[in-house]
């Protein structure tokens, strides 16, 4: 490879004994991109760069095909994730009962937009379209939990319920 | 394979089975619109372009041509209403959101898709145009890429992959916002070789050497070779106002299919550095002055023939080149052995490696050497031993990958050192041997050939002779034994050893860490007696295949300046200088009797004698003795000793620094000529532009030089001194200059009908071990190689490959870095007995611990000053940055 970079790299600095194991156990098994980038990101909550580079030197690949890979499923993060993941549905049944108030209110309270995650990794926050509960619009999940007919102001206090307990 | 017959457009074609429309088409030159697929590539399928109608077995629908194979009878149709309406249709969509930059684009003009608008006459679409504006992604020296120019052909993408090894690129996400691009948006960090730009149909990805100085109609096209490493790839020069201003390739043209590697496609630039030398210089009072031709060569020539008379022609040696071309050597050996009337001559390689000549020769007489290098892409095993093809051979390798993906070929690396060598092969074995071990290493594989019997002995003894010396060869050492020395284990040496018995094509490529071994002459030997196992156990009636041997030369013409007897023992094309009747067969040829001394005798080299002070006057052509001998300091030595030195070259090198008088010469792309490529392939430079300055090609340097000396060499062009050398050398005998426009020409393919005749008879070399270990005060051993990024004073003068890798470095094992507390990106102190010179480290796992390497192609790093033999220890500690 080009020797352009000699200055020291710096990547995140992460313990990557986890990304060994999981690679271990796939040693010689064929076709186990998938699986090994999903282990992976059961283990990290995302896709960490350096585990991703690891990966690709053991698998005799790069790091380029593997993010192809990862970012044509929606099921991978390249991203640290929140503890929380909060999806605000803008389907257009959600979108007609005022989806945007509550969207609004993600940004004004987190700090935070579309697909990004707060900076004390507490929150994540996602736009989705439609999950299939139209009648009781407009929609907030928080990790797994639903909550339906929420107002602006209740999804505010939901919010604020979420941070005081994980302070405690 | 059987050959179908079918009809495109009423035009009655035919095709192998199994070939798909679309290339079938191609072959036969009809044209099926389509931007994604492409003959060196795997098919795609995803452009939509292609779109045709098929009849077959009275069936008529349509289909995509480059997802479709041929079949008998087929009936194709490119040009129906429906078939353009559905094409038009296609072209809308990429249309509605394509960037149409053509005004600007320097694409235009031999954009695929711009081409297929206009075969179309598109006009304005049904949809609503929403142009992209995304930035123009330039992180990298050679290349930017423009997304909003994009179709998603994907060729780039397995050009990188398949091609290069490399998947530095690939489509990220999904639905509109794909796109082309690296992991993480990182810059890209890749072998920079240009083959996404080649393949690329739209203008998407951009040379940045080009920048804006000429659009595509504007330029002159001129094929030639590459002037860097010794693949010999064909490349084009693109010139416009008398100056190159790009390189491109042409897939059809050459060996190399147009595969390049950066130093081929983006390492143009020093053509018109501003640091070439525009004038002949004289030095006075410690300084050049500018001088006109006339007073340069009156200088020269005086001061040659003073010399003569006062030390006797002995006292004058002459360096040819392993970058100028055949002719010019050819004539340089001339005018050393007849006008200055010494055989002390000598080239680089030969300085570095003297019995490799020989050997050559002979593993062409043997049969061994026969192909040229595009047999790699028949092989079905690859050996590639102590040679880095990763950096030193760089298009061998994209040879490599074809046949690993067409023939599924396996492959066989032995280094002391863990090159990269990026591929899919299902066998890839590697044998990563202690240094010095090579010979054990060899011989180990023979012995579990022969003891195995992986070749039928009976046939071996029938066919070559000395096989039972070769056998009490395989005695003295155990296999335990070797994996103790080598560090190979038993299990690996047994594979690899299968791998090469294996029936089919065999290609090895050995290189330098070989050759310049200093057990490299006995181990090439070894190397040749496997050979003559593998060709053996090939000639069966059953799975005929057969073996080829490459020696990776360093330079573009390593060869030819050998072929053309820049070297004491031989006359051109390898004659016996000692041997009176090729003596007066030369003599003839030249009309001149050659003195008593124009022999070989076997006494020091050139760089010894100088050493020593028996060198008065050096006449040094297109080399930098003082930058590329292994030891740098006693080639100063020699030049320092001399009393008149004087230096054909581009650029102010570090032996012409010390020149008398310094001669401009032109480069490759202002001459003619031939160079002789690693697959002993002769081909032809065509010129593309006038000399700079007041260059000159060499030959047309000494032509003058020697009129001057009262013996003209009346020569009006190169094609002359051509005929000539087919008179003077063997080999080149049935060499043709017109032809060599068309076609290349092999040499051994003159030799190799004696083959059949000859027995092959073993050498059964006796197994030595050299142990190479760290002194206490210098723990560690230096290597050198070559660089993908540089090659010598010509890629240091392009700026585009210094912006690449603007600096030398040393590898450093991980795990040494880490007891001496050394990061990547430090600078160290690396001494050896001999000098000292200041590095950047680079902490890697490619070189074992206790070994550290060094790239010696940085003309502005000299790690010669440090050896002084082969495995120089060295010493390493940090140093402050300034
Ligand atoms: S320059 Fe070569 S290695 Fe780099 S991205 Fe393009 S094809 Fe891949
Ligand atoms: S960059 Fe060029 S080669 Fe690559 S996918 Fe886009 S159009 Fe095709
Ligand atoms: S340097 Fe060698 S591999 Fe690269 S383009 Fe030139 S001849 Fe080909
Ligand atoms: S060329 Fe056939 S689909 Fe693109």
């Amino acid at each position: 490879m080009a020797e352009t970079n000699l200055k020291s790299e710096k990547k995140d600095e992460l313990d990557l004994s986890k990304t060994e194991e999981i690679l271990a156990k796939y040693e010689g098994a064929k076709g186990a991109i998938i699986p090994i980038l999903q282990k992976i990101q059961l283990e990290y909550g995302y896709l960490p760069e350096s585990a991703i580079d690891l990966v690709a030197e053991r698998l005799n690949t790069s790091a380029s095909e593997l993010i192809g890979v990862s970012t044509f499923y929606a099921q991978f993060h390249l991203k640290p994730r929140g503890k929380h993941i909060v999806k605000v549905c803008c389907g257009t049944a959600c979108h007609v009962k005022n989806s945007r108030g509550l969207t609004t209110k993600v940004h004004q309270k987190l700090k935070i937009h579309k697909n990004e995650t707060t900076e004390d990794k507490m929150f994540t926050f996602e736009e989705v379209s439609c999950l299939g509960a139209c009648g009781i619009a407009p929609v907030v999940v928080i990790d797994s939990s639903v909550h339906g007919e929420i107002s602006p102001d209740e999804f505010e206090k939901l919010l604020d319920e979420y941070k005081n307990t994980n302070r405690e | 394979m059987k050959t179908v017959h079918l009809t495109i457009d009423d035009k009655s074609i035919t095709a192998p089975e199994g070939t798909n429309i679309f290339q079938a088409a191609l072959d036969n030159n009809i044209y099926i619109p389509g931007l994604c697929y492409h003959p060196k590539l795997s098919q795609f399928g995803g452009c939509r372009l292609c779109y045709v109608e098929v009849t077959e077995r009275k069936q008529t629908r349509h289909r995509f041509a480059c997802a479709y194979p041929v079949s008998e009878g087929m009936e194709v149709k490119v040009n129906t209403d429906e078939v353009n309406r559905h094409r038009k249709a296609v072209m809308e969509y990429l249309l509605a959101h394509h960037e149409l930059a053509c005004p600007t684009c320097n694409k235009s003009g031999e954009c695929g898709l711009q081409n297929i608008a206009h075969e179309l006459n598109m006009s304005p679409g049904r949809f609503k145009t929403v142009r992209m504006s995304a930035p123009v992604i330039r992180d990298n020296p050679v290349l930017e890429l423009n997304r909003n120019r994009c179709v998603l052909c994907g060729r780039c993408v397995s050009a990188c992959k398949e091609i290069e090894g490399v998947g530095a690129i690939d489509f990220q996400n999904r639905g509109f916002s794909t796109v082309i691009g690296t992991a993480f948006d990182r810059p890209l960090d890749c072998s920079f070789c240009g083959g996404c730009l080649a393949v690329c149909p739209t203008g998407a990805w951009q040379d940045r050497t080009l920048g804006f100085s000429g659009r595509p109609w504007e330029f002159e096209s001129v094929q030639t070779i590459c002037s860097y490493c010794s693949v010999g790839c064909t490349i084009v020069l693109n010139t416009k106002q008398g100056s190159v201003r790009r390189v491109v390739s042409n897939d059809k043209l050459g060996i190399n299919e147009g595969n390049l590697c950066v130093k081929g496609r983006f390492g143009h630039e020093f053509i018109h550095s501003p640091e070439r030398i525009k004038t002949p210089l004289i030095k006075k009072d410690g300084g050049f002055q500018p001088a006109g031709w006339e007073d340069a060569i009156a200088v020269v020539s005086e001061k040659l023939k003073q010399i003569k008379e006062k030390y006797g022609s002995n006292a004058i040696g002459g360096i040819g080149s392993e970058k100028c071309t055949n002719e010019e050597n050819y004539l340089f050996q001339k005018f050393c052995r007849t006008v200055l009337g010494t055989n002390r001559i000598n080239n680089m390689p030969n300085l570095k490696s003297p019995f490799l000549n020989d050997l050559i020769y002979k593993s062409v007489e043997s049969g061994f050497a026969t192909d040229s290098l595009k047999e790699i892409e028949n092989a079905n095993t690859l050996f590639f031993f102590g040679v880095d093809v990763t950096e030193a051979i760089p298009v061998v390798g994209c040879m490599a990958r074809k046949a690993i993906k067409l023939n599924a070929a396996n492959v066989v690396i032995a280094h002391p050192r863990n090159v990269v060598f990026k591929n899919t092969a299902k066998n890839d074995v590697r044998l990563t041997y202690s240094l010095g071990t090579q010979h054990i290493l060899l011989n180990a594989i023979i012995k579990v050939v022969v003891e195995n019997n992986l070749v039928d002995l009976k046939k071996i003894e029938s066919l070559a002779s000395n096989f039972r010396s070769l056998r009490s060869s395989l005695e003295n050492f155990s296999l335990s034994d070797i994996e103790r020395l080598s560090g190979v284990t038993p299990e690996v040496i047994r594979r690899a050893a299968e791998l090469l018995m294996k029936p089919g094509n065999c290609c090895i490529v050995y290189g330098k860490d070989v050759v310049e071994d200093p057990l490299g002459e006995d181990t090439m030997k070894m190397l040749l007696d496997l050979c003559a196992l593998i060709d053996v156990s090939n000639r069966s009636d059953i799975h005929p295949g057969k073996v080829s041997l490459f020696s990776a030369r360093y330079h573009n013409n390593s060869q030819g300046v050998n072929d053309m007897g820049v070297v004491p023992e031989f006359l051109p094309g390898y004659l016996d200088i000692n041997n009176t009747a090729n003596r007066e067969k030369i003599e003839k040829l030249w009309g001149v009797r050659f003195s008593e001394n124009i022999i070989s005798k076997n006494s020091l080299n050139l760089v010894d004698l100088g050493k020593n002070g028996n060198i008065k006057s050096l006449y040094v052509m297109g080399a930098d003795p003082i930058a590329e001998h292994p030891n740098g300091k006693e080639a100063r030595e020699c030049i320092k000793n001399s009393e008149f030195i004087v230096v054909q070259d581009s650029f102010m090198t570090e032996t012409a620094k010390l020149a008398d008088v310094v001669f401009p010469s032109s480069t490759f792309a202002e001459k003619e000529g031939t160079y002789t490529n690693t697959g002993l392939t002769v081909q032809r430079l065509n010129r593309a532009i006038f000399p700079v300055g007041e260059a000159k090609p060499d030959w047309e340097i000494i032509c003058d030089v020697s009129k001057k000396m009262g013996q003209s060499f009346s020569y009006v062009n190169t094609k002359e001194i051509t005929e000539e050398i087919k008179k003077a050398a063997p080999v080149y005998s049935s060499l043709s200059y017109d032809r060599l426009k068309r076609k290349e020409f092999h040499w051994p393919s003159l030799l190799s009908a004696k083959k059949e005749s000859n027995k092959y008879t073993f050498y059964a070399i006796q197994v030595k071990s050299l142990k190479v270990k760290g002194e206490k005060e210098f723990p560690f051993i230096l290597m050198t190689g070559a660089s993908l990024n540089h090659q010598g004073y010509y890629s240091a003068r392009s700026k585009a490959l210094v912006s690449v890798a603007p600096e030398c470095f040393i590898e450093i094992n991980d795990r040494d870095a880490k007891d001496m507390q050394i990061k990547t990106g430090d600078m160290v102190m690396v001494e050896s007995r001999q000098g000292k010179l200041k590095l950047r480290a680079k902490v890697t796992r490619k070189s074992p611990s206790g070994i550290v390497f060094v790239p010696d192609a940085y003309a502005n790093t000299p790690v010669n000053v440090l050896i002084y033999q082969a495995h120089t220890p060295v010493k390493i500690y940090a140093v402050s940055e300034k």
